[in-house]
């Protein structure tokens, strides 16, 4: 019960410490818009540019911190690190990098989704394969993810004696990867599952 | 029969080898690869018009085709005014971005802005081009490869190009801005990439246009390169060919307004 409360007061923080940062992402967002704006209409244009430059910075973070509301704060029985969610935005280059944590130590479940990402093309190349796709000793297959074709690759840990999974969605440009240890293919399916991939992929697109 | 038998023995413990069945695995995907890639290959020579020597399937023929397969070959299109290449509106970007952003379009505001920095981006570009001179040297502009190229993304930058030539000799005038190369150009100016050797062929020295730092190279089949960077995020680069001497490429380059074009890209 007292876990319970600590654990509800983080999330009540955490809503508090968004609805403060994007009032203050949608300030910026305006500032820079006004500055475009005015910048465009007396011609100086690189001012304008740059301030459009800061305007898709200020956007990626608001899509970050939106994204960041929609994910479950829970994962089957492993609590959201909310603490530790991060959202960075790198200004075009590889889009926004949105991530979250759920479990600890040897079940630490990160999520990450990073716009514009490079490995989203090969990820299709494979997924458009299917003989290439899954190959013939088990570590790497096609699944189905909430209606979305995804590559689940197992990796064993010979030392350890686990096996670890990483999961990665392309939707769109945009790479969700959701890397599970110490765990089955069943159960990092369903924990997969459970994530809202169509809300997230109406967010980031 | 012994020896029948023992061939079918021998195929069983061949198939149940993990090993072996994985490699048959890879010979029937290699198999299936050659096989695409031969049949991709036969589409694409079919479409440009080359003819392998080998009768084609695709071919009418009039004793196998019966009349209900399709045979007819594809119209070739003789017309079409083309694509209309205006850039996009700054302004009524700016607004659909404001609107989009505010009705909590996030993805829609995304796109309104990046059409709205291309259309900010061709107009750098033409600017910058304004400022190039008509002829350099003797060298008339060829006007129809003026070329100003943006993604609108930002970080895979902008890039201008103007060219000018006259009988065999030819100078190509290229402005790179925001481009992700110019991290890799500072840095192998900083790291010495091009440290100078006193043995053999001198192919590259540093050298100063107008003030500004850059690196000269030459080539005996490409001729000329003169590369300058223009600030934090831009680059210049020329290049000669069929130029006379260092001297005169130098002096090609001397042609062109330097600061004027950093000016214009907001570059310190």
């Amino acid at each position: 019960m007292l876990l319970n409360r600590t654990h509800m007061k983080k999330i009540f923080t955490l809503i508090v410490l968004s609805v403060i940062f994007l009032g203050t992402q949608a300030q910026d967002f305006d500032k820079n818009l006004s500055t475009a704006q005015t910048a465009y209409a007396s011609g100086n244009l690189e001012e304008a540019r740059f301030a459009m430059q800061q305007m898709l910075t200020d956007i990626d973070m608001m899509i970050g911190q939106e994204v960041l509301k929609v994910l479950p704060t829970k994962m089957g029985a492993h609590n959201a690190n909310v603490a530790n969610d991060n959202v960075t935005a790198n200004a075009g280059f590889a889009g926004v990098m949105i991530h979250r944590e759920y479990g600890s130590g040897e079940k630490l479940y990160n999520l990450d989704l990073i716009g514009n990402s490079p490995m989203v093309a090969t990820i299709n190349a494979f997924l458009s394969l299917p003989f290439v796709a899954n190959s013939g000793d088990g570590t790497q297959k096609v699944v189905r993810i909430s209606g979305y074709k995804a590559m689940l690759q197992k990796s064993v840990d010979e030392e350890r004696k686990v096996t670890d999974y990483t999961l990665q969605v392309p939707l769109g440009s945009t790479l969700l990867t959701f890397t599970a240890p110490n765990t089955t293919e069943d159960e990092v399916i369903k924990l997969a599952n459970t994530i809202p991939v169509a809300e997230i992929t109406k967010l980031v697109q | 029969m012994k020896y029948k038998f023992l061939v079918v023995c021998l195929a069983v413990v061949a198939l149940s080898t993990p090993a072996n069945a994985q490699g048959l695995v890879g010979k029937l995907k290699q198999k299936a690869n050659e096989a695409a890639s031969k049949a991709l290959e036969k589409k694409v020579d079919e479409k440009i018009g080359i003819d392998d020597g080998q009768p084609s399937e695709s071919t009418p023929s009039s004793s196998t085709n019966s009349g209900t397969s399709e045979s007819r070959s594809r119209a070739q299109n003789k017309t079409g005014g083309g694509l209309v290449s205006t850039p996009p509106d700054v302004k009524s970007n700016l607004a659909d971005a404001d609107k989009s952003f505010k009705s909590k379009s996030y993805g829609q505001a995304r796109y309104a802005i990046q059409q709205a920095m291309l259309g900010v981006e061709m107009e750098i570009g033409q600017k910058v081009l304004a400022t190039m001179p008509a002829s350099v040297k003797g060298l008339d502009r060829i006007a129809e490869s003026d070329q100003v190229t943006s993604t609108g993304y930002g970080w895979a930058g902008l890039t201008i190009q103007r060219e000018y030539a006259k009988g065999d000799q030819e100078l190509r005038a290229m402005v790179a801005n925001n481009s992700m190369m110019m991290a890799a150009v500072n840095m192998y100016l900083a790291s010495g990439g091009y440290a100078q050797t006193t043995n053999g062929q001198q192919n590259w020295k540093h050298t100063k246009v107008k003030g500004h730092r850059g690196i000269i190279e030459y080539d005996d089949s490409s001729g000329y390169k003169l590369s300058v960077p223009l600030g934090q995020t831009s680059l210049l680069v020329w290049e000669g060919i069929n130029f006379a001497s260092e001297q005169e490429m130098m002096s090609a380059a001397e042609a062109f307004d330097i600061d004027g074009i950093m000016k214009m890209l907001g570059e310190k």
